[in-house]
């Protein structure tokens, strides 16, 4: 085959990718403050995506025009998801991790249940489509045909994880972060609250999901459904990279989802996955705390 | 110790349910999850006949006036659920009938305790093909289990045939890995073959259910040369196959089953889904009274501006009719009785999708068209235009006005 | 007795009457429901085993029941075989596929195991629809239900045949778990570590337990495909996955009884919910429950707030909102899941777990009386203390990085002496014992334990060839009891081969194992808590039983790492006394120890160890005169208080 098609193929693939490395990170965030990760994460994309589609539809009613509705609707979306990942961290985390059992996997799965069957019954049970300022015809680099709005997800993803990053390294906050994620205990006797930056990460999680549905729903749809495929290969990016590795995740998902692409179309559409999860055990198996992830060593 | 509660608690209920007086038909299929826009459809379109007749003051069954009960249960498309529910069905007393399934799974794995107990059903609205040639296959002799949609078979006709007379000559046929999808696969190389082999199919592609990324398939579709493509799934992943040809810029048409003209198809493509045709059983546009009547309740009742899938919640409607006809003509609630009246209605009913005149036979395990109702005629090439199903050519149009006015010719037993 | 009579009587009388409800109830959905029960009651049986007794998330199980389905149906319709090779087949592949998905997925833990698993799951399904040939991928693959010994199955009958399975399951893995098989899956989740130090064999075990399970799962799937006679590969993905995890910590993890109660949750429940009338029953009673449990908890403050108020908030939006509600069916996943919200928040350790706490108050059933100790004699005969070389360590290195550790040590500890190694902080003395012990593979050097060179780099290997150790951070397995921990690791008892012990055929060991077990407690000072859980021991105590557990092994070398730190003084004395009792058994011991004056008191020799080598060797009052101690210790040369006064009492 040539290039320009291998190139087609693993470029619209890794741009997928990205949006796994997006939620990815969402994991990686609870994760490294409360050892915890949200399985209902995918509910919280759909929910904050159809949160946001309605917040902009309420625009659009009143004629502010897309553009204008869409500035209202980002941040509106982002404070729903960060809200949701309250609800999340204060109904199913924070108990189970008290008991010190594993009870958050459940009560994060229970959770997302709940949110599923709701959003069916409050937005529908149908795919919709997410209106967005952005452009869909595509322009072409080098005979490769690139959408606007990947290019909006590519930048929408790299931002707001470069952002976060940031906070982390540069405010109060952000080290008190990472001083609950290097090691609770000693967080705690030096007076900061794990419980709150536990609640923070959920919050900065929810957030996270958040633009992930709003990045993806343009080219994906908004539906009930929307996230069940897309949140297994997020979980299996964030583990292979490695659940404490940051940027990491980027290069992991852009490569899944380029593998991916090229599977299907040298493999045959039905196998598309199988390299992948091929892949995916022996890397575990060959490094267990992921690619990117920190090697222990273990103590007694 | 809660077994025991709980079964004393079905028996509980069971006999809680059995109040006098009334018709009891359950609505199944799949009300959650990805298959829900169809099963809810189907659904509400019955549920709004329902209405209809029970604020009529009901069915006369025999002399005096029953109305409907509804026994509504969501099968979650999924088999084992399914069976459960048909196993529930099965062994209730007093059930007239069941109208509904979405997914030919649960049909498989569930409509076999229903014929054993020769309760009647109506497949409503969709299943593939093998929902009924099952019953052929097991050489079943008596068969309550009818069914209420252009079957695959007819469907895959047509797709073909419109690819012929558009001059195609090679094809990509692209499917999603349900067993919808493959079996329409199947019909659709089945029909290849018996229209006299005049399409190539270049390439044959899958998807899976969630796929938003088909990139890949749709490239090698266009390397290997397609000039259409015959698709066959369900749902929004229909809608990613139109927006990626738009993207990589192929300009070919989409052409497959009746799910194109699913909302979540339409809204979801776009300008991109303009010039997708598939065939038809109802086209959402007030052609005659008796459908706008149907759309404007349908929309009234259920607060939408447009049916998830109007197809669907017509079968779903006028399958209600024809039930509610068949028990008047039993005169009772036996859905024995109902079964044998099913096969054999003396009364055109009156639909929104046609008139039905005698729309089913009795029951040859040779001949599934025997308990299907659908035939060629009503059943169109539909087209997508600007956001809404429009008819394909019309001379179709005509042709379904008249039908739906006059009964359709009475189906005769083949020879 | 009463205890077992009770236990035995119970499983009787539900076993009995689940047996005999086709005789009084026609009801073909209500057999069709208690069928699929039986069914997931094997499934979840399997599941526990990973998922309880592991602690492990298993997202894979959902795949054996498909390959099992998948292997019953195609041995019935491509060989033409019938029931009984079906479900045995079925059985198989499910033990043989669960091995070697265990063989790398069980190197792994917590997020990284559950995300293995997942991908098994998923190529499993991606192979099923995609191998058309065989399977029909997604069209199916019907199949009828064959005659099992010549005898056609009715409904009634195949409900019988899958609870009879059931049953046997239950019998067989009640012997199973109640073994030293089901305390070793027990004690490996406490402590994978200390499971190999114990010479247990984690990775063996762990890959038994995933393959026992995933068998299960493979026999659930036989009977599954029987049951719906279609199968689909999208049937067995993610979704009925969740549902089963769901099934099992409902229920109550670790326990036969929960899978079952779980099972009945899960099968039953979604299909009653559809129920209105059923729906408001179960939302009424739920809510007067929470309320009543959540005001019982907040007034006797057992519970913590949020604990007794959300289930009450839950079942509460349940009671409220079914009212304004017109259609229950469309909410169904809802009102499920609001459900399951309230037992797992109220009930953290599942149904079965609240029931048996509850049930233990109800009958107050004691524990069945233990045996009588053995002779510590012969559990721990006296050796002669000969003083030949026993461990001999040759210029031993150890380097993490640009770290040397350890760095060129050589010593020799001699048969029945206590070998003393102390140092300060970061002086090594750890990393030698996580060497020899086998944690560590040493970057150069050997170690001989008998003239005989100790295999490297593998606690299991270096515990079997002799060498029992005891751990700074206490590594006992909290959620067995004293005695418990004992047994896991109790060395020349249990030699019943594993179908013996399926069928229960292993009691008299067991006996005799308690009994010894009891003499190390009693060694210890712990008879009388044998029944404690080790985790509601008193640190003391813990310190205590680390050293009991690692004498279980009747080892030649017993390694004690810091069997001091952070006791108080009374423990501290105590400690010591069990250490010499040891010692005066013969038992040769490597101490490392902060502590100075435990070390003066109890070692024949003492090395001492600063920046991975040795800076002085030698009895423990030469050593504490030598310069280089002091200093080590100290950092200024000696003074002559550290060293005058008879021997030291712990300060």
């Amino acid at each position: 085959m040539n290039a320009a098609i291998i190139g087609q193929m693993a470029i619209s693939g890794a741009l997928m990718g990205l949006v796994y490395a997006l939620i990815a990170y969402g994991f990686q965030l609870t994760y490294a403050t409360s050892k915890s990760i949200n399985f209902g994460q995918g509910e919280l994309v759909m929910v904050s995506a159809f949160f946001s589609l309605t917040l902009t539809n309420l625009g659009l009613s009143q004629h502010w025009g897309l553009g204008l509705s869409y500035g209202l609707m980002v941040p509106g979306g982002l404070i729903f998801g960060a809200i949701m990942g309250l609800v999340v961290e204060r109904a199913g985390v924070r108990l189970a991790l008290e008991q010190k059992s594993e009870g958050w996997i459940l009560l994060s799965i229970i959770l997302g249940l709940f949110f599923f069957s709701a959003a069916e019954n409050i937005w529908g049970r149908d795919d919709r489509p997410f209106p967005t300022p952005i452009p869909e015809e595509p322009f072409h680099v080098l005979g490769l045909a690139i959408g606007p709005r990947e290019v909006a997800v590519a930048v929408g993803v790299l931002g707001i994880m470069g952002l976060i990053e940031l906070l982390k390294r540069k405010t109060l906050l952000g080290k008190a972060f990472e001083a609950v994620s290097a090691d609770r205990d000693a967080a705690e006797l030096m007076g900061i609250s794990a419980t709150r930056t536990v609640m923070l990460s959920y919050g900065l999680s929810g957030s996270v999901a958040a633009l992930a549905g709003i990045l993806v729903s343009p080219i994906t749809t908004v539906g009930p459904t929307m996230a069940s495929a897309i949140i297994l290969k997020a979980f299996s990016v964030a583990v292979v990279a490695g659940l404490d590795s940051g940027f990491g995740v980027v290069l992991v998902g852009m490569f899944l989802g380029a593998l991916e692409s090229l599977a299907s179309f040298y493999l045959g559409s039905g196998w598309r996955e199988a390299p992948g999860l091929v892949l995916l055990i022996l890397a575990l198996a060959l490094r267990p705390t992921g690619v990117f992830g920190k090697a222990t060593i273990r103590k007694v | 110790m809660i077994r025991q509660t709980a079964v004393a608690m079905m028996l509980l209920a069971a006999s809680g349910l059995s109040a006098a007086d009334t018709v009891k038909i359950a609505l199944t299929g799949p009300f959650s999850g990805g298959s829900a826009p169809m099963g809810v459809s189907a659904r509400d379109g019955s549920k709004l006949a329902i209405a209809e007749i029970n604020a009529a003051g009901g069915i006369q069954v025999g002399a005096k006036k029953m109305k409907i009960e509804i026994i509504e249960r969501d099968d979650e498309a999924k088999n084992e659920r399914g069976a459960l529910i048909a196993q529930e069905l099965a062994a209730m007393s007093d059930l007239s009938g069941v109208i509904g399934t979405v997914n030919t799974g649960v049909c498989m794995a569930g409509d076999k305790h229903l014929m054993e107990k020769g309760v009647t059903k109506i497949i409503c609205p969709a299943a593939g093909s093998a929902s009924m040639t099952q019953w052929s296959k097991a050489g079943v002799k008596d068969l309550s289990i009818f069914r209420f949609a252009a079957h695959d078979g007819i469907q895959a006709a047509m797709v073909v045939e419109e690819a012929i007379n558009r001059k195609f000559t090679k094809v990509a046929v692209v499917f999603d890995s349900t067993n919808y999808g493959v079996s329409g696969r199947d019909d659709m190389l089945d029909q290849i073959k018996k229209q006299g082999n005049k399409l190539e199919v270049v390439a044959q592609e899958k998807f899976n259910i969630g796929d938003k990324d088909m990139t890949a398939q749709l490239l090698r579709a266009k390397s290997a040369g397609a000039q259409a493509i015959l698709i066959w799934g369900i749902g929004p992943e229909l809608a990613a196959v139109s927006n990626g040809m738009a993207k990589i810029g192929i300009k070919a048409p989409l052409i497959g089953g009746w799910t194109l003209s699913m909302s979540n198809f339409i809204d979801n493509a776009g300008k991109n889904g303009n010039g997708t045709l598939m065939p038809q059983t109802f086209i959402e546009e007030p052609i005659t009274p008796k459908a706008k009547a149907f759309i404007d309740g349908y929309h009234k009742t259920y607060k939408v501006d447009r049916i998830p899938s109007p197809v669907a919640a017509a079968q779903g409607y006028d399958s209600v009719y024809l039930m509610a006809a068949a028990i008047k003509q039993a005169g009772s609630t036996d859905t024995k009785k109902i079964k044998e009246a099913l096969e054999d209605l003396k009364e055109p009913v009156k639909g929104v999708i046609a008139t039905w005149n005698h729309p089913f036979t009795k029951w040859d395990p040779a001949d599934v068209t025997t308990h299907e109702a659908f035939r060629r005629e009503q059943t169109v090439m539909g087209m997508v235009k600007d956001g809404k199903v429009v008819f394909g050519n019309d001379a179709d149009r005509a042709r379904l006005i008249k039908s739906a006015t006059t009964a359709t010719p009475a189906k005769t037993k083949k020879k | 007795m009463k205890r077992i009579l009770l236990l035995r009587g119970a499983e009787l009388v539900v076993f009995g009457l689940l047996a005999m409800i086709p005789l009084w109830v026609v009801n073909p959905y209500a057999l069709g429901l208690l069928t699929l029960l039986a069914i997931y009651g094997i499934l979840l049986i399997g599941l526990d085993v990973t998922v309880g007794y592991l602690g492990q998330v298993n997202l894979a199980h959902v795949a054996f029941l498909g390959l099992g389905a998948y292997t019953a149906g195609l041995v019935v319709t491509k060989l033409g075989l019938g029931m009984a090779p079906a479900l045995l087949a079925a059985l198989a592949v499910g033990l043989l596929l669960g091995g070697l998905l265990a063989l790398p997925a069980l190197r792994l833990e917590g997020p990284q195991f559950a995300l293995a698993t997942l991908s098994f799951s998923a190529l499993s399904t991606t192979a099923l629809n995609e191998l058309e040939g065989l399977t029909g991928g997604a069209q199916g693959l019907s199949l009828n239900r064959p005659p099992i010994f010549g005898q056609v199955l009715t409904p009634p009958l195949f409900y019988w045949l899958c609870m009879a399975l059931l049953a046997v399951v239950w019998m067989l893995m009640r012997n199973l778990l109640a073994s030293q098989w089901g305390r070793a899956f027990e004690a490996l989740r406490d402590s994978p570590i200390a499971t190999d130090a114990m010479g247990v064999g984690t990775y063996r075990h762990k890959v038994a337990a995933f393959a026992l399970g995933s068998g299960l799962g493979g026999l659930a799937g036989g009977l599954y495909a029987f049951n719906f006679q279609y199968l689909q590969p999208q049937s067995f993905t993610y979704d009925l996955m969740i549902i089963l995890l769901l099934g099992v910590v409902l229920g109550g993890r670790k326990s036969l009884w929960g899978a079952f109660v779980g099972a009945s949750v899960i099968v039953l429940l979604p299909n009653l919910l559809s129920n209105r009338l059923l729906f408001q029953v179960f939302s009424g009673l739920g809510f007067a429950a929470a309320l009543a449990a959540g005001l019982q908890g907040l007034y006797k403050k057992t519970t913590r707030p949020f604990q007794a108020l959300a289930p009450v908030v839950a079942m509460g939006i349940l009671v409220v909102g079914g009212l304004f509600v017109p259609n229950t069916e469309d909410w169904r996943k809802a009102i499920f899941s609001l459900m399951l919200f309230s037992v797992v928040v109220g009930l953290p350790e599942g149904l079965m777990g609240f029931l048996a706490i509850f049930l233990a108050k109800l009958f107050r059933v004691p524990h069945a009386p233990l045996p009588e100790p053995a002779d510590i004699d012969a559990v721990l005969p006296l050796r002669p203390s000969d003083g030949t070389p026993l461990l001999v360590i040759d210029d031993l290195k150890r380097y993490f990085g640009g770290v040397k550790a350890v760095d060129g040590l050589t010593m020799t500890v001699r048969s029945g002496s206590i070998h003393g190694l102390i140092g300060p902080n970061g002086s090594g003395k750890s990393t030698v014992v996580n060497v020899i012990s086998g944690l560590y593979t040493p970057t150069d050097g050997t170690i001989a334990l008998r003239g005989v060179v100790l295999p490297s780099g593998s606690l299991f290997r270096v515990a079997q060839a002799g060498v029992a150790r005891t751990f700074q951070n206490l590594q006992l397995f909290g959620e067995l009891t004293a005695m418990e921990n004992i047994l896991v690791a109790l060395k020349g008892v249990y030699q019943s081969s594993l179908p013996m012990v399926l069928f229960g055929l292993a009691r008299g060991e067991e006996r005799r194992a308690q009994a010894e077990a009891l003499a190390l407690l009693e060694l210890i000072g712990l008879r009388d808590q044998a029944l404690t859980k080790a985790k509601d021991l008193t640190y003391g105590a813990q310190r205590f039983l680390e050293i009991a557990r690692a004498l279980a092994r009747k080892p030649d070398l017993l390694i004690l790492d810091e069997p001091a730190a952070g006791l108080a003084h009374p423990d501290m004395l105590q400690q010591i006394a069990i250490i010499q009792k040891i010692h005066q058994r013969g038992v040769s011991i490597i101490l490392i120890e902060h502590h100075m004056d435990v070390v003066s008191e109890l070692c024949d020799m003492v090395t001492v160890l600063d920046g991975g080598r040795i800076i002085a060797e030698g009895t423990p009052e030469e050593v504490k005169r030598h310069p280089k101690v002091v200093e080590a210790y100290l950092g200024q040369p000696p003074e002559p208080q550290l060293d005058g006064g008879p021997a030291p009492q712990p300060a």
